[in-house]
C-alpha cells in the first residue's frame, strides 16, 4: 500500500517537474578567465596564503577594524567570501561569525583542523543560565595558534594543500614557496626560543589571554589578565593585579598594542614594565608578518631579556 | 455524394444523446491508455533525470525510497535523522563535495530546505532577482513559491508550526527573502532555501537574545554569581534574525548531535564514489549510502509493471466497448430499415446508403479521436492540478 502511495507521489512530483519547461538560466558572465580568489580571515593566514600562492591566485583580507577575532562581517564582506574559491579560516573557534554567516562549505579551509588535539583550552569559562536549557557555558580553546611558529607552519602546509588542489598546475611552485616560508618560520621559532630562554622562569603577565600558544611553546611562566590597551584598568583591576603579583611577582607585561601612558605609569609603580608584543592578527601599518615578529623579538631583547629587570623609578 | 454525408451528420445531430454516449465511450477508450502511458513516461523521464544528476545520497539507515523522496523531491515524510557529526565525518574524508540537507519544516505549504550554498552550484540554480542568502534567517525562494505567494526580494515568509497545538515546540521564524531563483521545472521551484543552521533555529536548537553581560540586559538578570548569570522570564528573545542581532544567535548543546535529513554527495570521480560506498556498505554505523537512480529504477520497474497491467485491463475494456458499439450500430440498422427503404424508393443507391452509414461511423470516430487528442493535450498541461484535486495532495 505504501509502495503504491509512493508511486502516486512520485508521479505527482515528476509531473511537477514536467510542468515547467524553462531551461536553467545561464550563469552570470563568469566565462572570462580570472585568477582564483582566496579570502583569509586574519592577517597571518592572508600573509601565508599570499606567500604560497604567488601569481596563482588573488588573495584578499577583508577590511577589518580592530581585532579580526571580534570581526562581524557585513553584507559586502559576506558577498566577497561567497564569491571566493577558497575561504581560509584559522579554526579553533576564531571565527564565531561562521555560526550565522552562510558560506559554501566546500570552499572553507580550516587551517588548524589537522592539529586540533594540540589546541589549548581556555582557562576561563563564562557560565550563564537562562530558559529551559539551564546552566551552560561558552567555553572553547585558545585560537592565536600562529604565535607558535611550529603550528603556524602546519597552518601554512594546510593552506598550500588547499591552494594546490585549487590550482594543481602550479603545485610545484606552491611547494617551493611553502618550503621557503617554513624555513622562515623555523628561523623565527629559533629567535623566539633564544629570546625567551633569556627570560628563563621569570613570571610574566599578559594583558589579554591570547598568548597561550607562545606560553606553551616556550614554557613561559605567565598569567593573563583582561586589560584593554586603549582603556585605563581602573582601581578594581589594579587591586586584582596586586593580588596576582603576590603569588606571581612578574616584572613584565606583554600587550597586544602599546598601552595608555597612564597605564604604563601605574604598572611601573608596581614594578611591572609594559611591552607590546603584537600578535599581527590584523594587517600591520608597516612591514609584513615577519617584520612584526622581528620587532617583537628586538623589543624583548632591548627592553628586558638582555638586562636584569628591576623596579622602575618614578619618572620625574 | 455530399448529400449522404449531410444526412449522416444530421442524423447524429438529431440523436444527440446516442451520439454523445458513443463519442464519449470511444473517446475514453482511446484516451485512457494514452494518458496512462503519458503520465508514466513523463514521470519516469523527469524522475530519472533528477536522480541521474544526483550521484549519491547519504542518510540514516531506513527506507532508501523515503530518503530519495526527501533529499531530491523535498517530500514531507521524514527519513530517520542523520547527525551533523555524520556529515562532518563525510566532509572531512575529503573524497567528495558534501551538501547537507535538512528538509523538515514548511512555510504556507512550501518545504523549507536547509542546505548550503554548494547546493545551488550543484543544481546549477541561478538567481532571477536578489542575491543568495548571506546569514541566518535569510532565504532564497523558488520561482513557483514567488508566484504562489506573490513574494519577492525584501518580503518575508514565516515558518509554519509543525502542529497547531505545538505551543512549546517549533518557533515560527520570520525569514527575509534575499533572492528569487529562476524557474527550472524541478522541485527546486517549489522550495524555500535557507542555511541549514536557520532550520536548526526554526527547530528551537538555536536562539538569539540580549547579551546578559551588557548593562542593557540588567533587568533580565535574575542572579549573577561568579562566572554564572541566570536570566529571568523578561529576557527578550528574537523572533526575527536581522543583521543587527544575527551575532547574538547561538546554539545550545553539542552541534555534532544536531539533525540533518540527508547529505548529497558529489564525488569528483568514480573511484572516490566507490570508496565512499565501500565505507558505508551494509549500513555501517547506522548510515546508508544510496545511488538515487538505482533506487528509482527499482521503483520504476514496479511502476511500469503496474502500467502494463492497467493497459492490459484497458485493452480488454476497449474490446468490450468496441463490441458494444458494433452492437449499437447493428441494432440501429435494424431500427432504421424503414428509413433506408424510403431512401431506396426515392432513388438512393446501395452505395449511397453504405456511404451514409460509413459517414455516421466516421463522424463518431473522428470526433472521438479529436476529443481524445484534446484531452491528452490537456492532461499533459494540467496533470499536476488534476491529480492534486483527485488525490488530495
Amino acid at each position: 500500500m505504501s509502495r503504491i502511495r509512493n508511486t502516486l507521489l512520485l508521479t505527482l512530483l515528476a509531473l511537477a517537474a514536467c510542468g515547467e519547461t524553462t531551461a536553467p538560466g545561464d550563469r552570470p558572465a563568469d566565462s572570462e578567465h580570472r585568477r582564483p580568489l582566496i579570502v583569509a580571515s586574519n592577517y597571518p593566514l592572508y600573509f601565508f596564503a599570499s606567500e604560497i600562492a604567488g601569481d596563482s591566485a588573488d588573495v584578499k583580507l577583508p577590511e577589518m577594524a580592530g581585532d579580526p577575532a571580534n570581526w562581524k562581517p557585513g553584507s559586502a564582506e559576506i558577498s566577497l567570501m561567497q564569491s571566493a574559491d577558497l575561504i581560509i579560516l584559522n579554526g579553533a573557534g576564531y571565527e564565531p561569525w561562521l555560526g550565522w554567516v552562510t558560506l559554501p562549505e566546500s570552499h572553507l579551509v580550516d587551517s588548524s583542523a589537522g592539529f586540533s588535539e594540540e589546541f589549548l583550552p581556555l582557562r576561563e569559562e563564562a557560565v550563564h543560565q537562562h530558559g529551559p536549557q539551564g546552566e551552560h557555558s561558552h567555553q572553547g580553546v585558545a585560537f592565536t595558534t600562529w604565535l607558535d611558529p611550529s603550528l603556524a607552519a602546519k597552518q601554512a602546509m594546510a593552506i598550500e594543500q588547499a591552494i594546490s588542489r585549487l590550482v594543481p598546475e602550479n603545485a610545484g611552485q606552491h611547494r617551493d614557496r611553502l618550503a621557503a616560508l617554513s624555513a622562515r618560520l623555523e628561523t623565527l621559532d629559533q629567535a623566539f626560543r633564544e629570546t625567551f630562554d633569556r627570560l628563563g622562569d621569570q613570571p610574566v603577565l599578559f594583558s589579554h589571554p591570547v598568548y597561550q600558544y607562545l606560553e606553551s611553546r616556550y614554557s613561559l611562566n605567565g598569567v593573563s589578565v583582561h586589560w584593554e590597551p586603549g582603556e585605563a584598568p581602573g582601581t578594581r583591576a589594579m587591586l586584582a593585579l596586586s593580588e596576582i603579583l603576590r603569588s606571581h611577582p612578574a616584572r613584565l607585561m606583554l600587550w597586544e598594542e602599546e598601552p595608555l601612558e597612564t597605564t604604563s605609569v601605574e604598572l611601573r609603580k608596581l614594578g611591572v614594565q609594559s611591552l607590546p608584543f603584537h600578535t599581527a592578527a590584523n594587517r600591520p601599518d608597516d612591514g609584513d608578518f615577519f617584520d612584526v615578529m622581528e620587532v617583537n623579538v628586538a623589543s624583548l631583547l632591548l627592553n628586558c631579556c638582555g638586562t636584569t629587570i628591576g623596579p622602575q623609578q618614578e619618572p620625574e | 455524394m455530399t448529400g449522404a454525408f449531410f444526412l449522416g451528420w444530421r442524423y447524429l445531430a438529431f440523436h444527440k444523446l446516442k451520439t454523445t454516449i458513443l463519442v464519449g465511450s470511444i473517446t475514453l477508450m482511446l484516451f485512457l491508455p494514452a494518458a496512462v502511458r503519458l503520465l508514466v513516461n513523463d514521470s519516469a523521464t523527469a524522475l530519472t533525470a533528477r536522480a541521474d544528476q544526483t550521484p549519491l545520497v547519504v542518510g540514516a539507515a531506513g527506507s532508501p525510497l523515503e530518503l530519495v523522496l526527501n533529499a531530491l523531491y523535498f517530500h514531507a515524510e521524514q527519513p530517520p535523522a542523520l547527525s551533523y557529526d555524520n556529515f562532518s565525518e563525510l566532509r572531512d574524508a575529503g573524497l567528495a563535495v558534501t551538501i547537507p540537507m535538512y528538509t523538515r519544516f514548511h512555510s504556507r505549504g512550501s518545504p523549507i530546505v536547509g542546505t548550503t550554498l554548494d547546493y545551488f552550484s550543484f543544481r546549477d540554480l541561478n538567481l532571477a532577482a536578489g542575491r543568495m542568502m548571506g546569514m541566518l534567517g535569510e532565504c532564497v525562494i523558488g520561482a513557483n513559491v514567488a508566484a504562489r505567494h506573490k513574494a519577492g526580494v525584501g518580503d518575508s515568509l514565516v515558518s509554519s508550526p509543525e502542529t497547531v497545538f505545538d505551543i512549546a515546540g517549533v518557533y515560527p521564524l520570520k525569514m527575509n527573502i534575499s533572492g528569487v531563483l529562476a524557474p527550472t521545472g524541478t522541485p527546486d521551484d517549489n522550495a524555500i532555501f535557507v542555511d541549514f543552521k536557520t532550520a536548526w533555529v526554526i527547530q528551537g536548537l538555536g536562539h538569539g537574545h540580549q547579551d546578559l553581560e551588557r548593562p542593557q540586559a540588567a533587568a533580565s538578570v535574575l542572579n549573577r554569581s561568579e562566572g554564572m548569570v541566570t536570566a529571568n522570564a523578561a529576557l527578550q528573545q528574537y523572533a526575527e534574525i536581522t543583521p543587527e542581532n544575527a551575532a547574538e544567535f547561538h546554539f545550545h548543546g553539542a552541534t555534532g548531535d544536531f539533525p540533518l535529513s540527508s547529505v548529497v554527495v558529489v564525488p569528483p570521480n568514480e573511484k572516490n564514489g566507490a570508496l565512499l560506498r565501500g565505507r558505508y556498505q551494509n549500513n555501517a554505523k547506522g548510515i546508508q549510502i544510496i545511488v538515487p537512480s538505482s533506487v528509482l529504477n527499482d521503483l520504476l520497474d514496479t511502476v511500469f509493471t503496474v502500467q502494463n497491467y492497467i493497459i492490459l485491463g484497458l485493452a480488454l475494456l476497449s474490446l468490450a466497448t468496441v463490441a458494444v458499439i458494433t452492437l449499437v450500430f447493428l441494432l440501429s440498422q435494424q431500427l432504421r430499415k424503414g428509413e433506408f427503404l424510403t431512401l431506396s424508393r426515392i432513388g438512393a443507391s446501395k452505395t449511397y446508403l453504405a456511404t451514409l452509414i460509413a459517414s455516421e461511423i466516421g463522424f463518431v470516430f473522428t470526433g472521438s479521436l479529436v476529443l481524445a487528442a484534446g484531452l491528452t493535450f490537456i492532461t499533459r498541461q494540467y496533470a499536476l492540478q488534476i491529480l492534486q484535486i483527485f488525490l488530495g495532495f
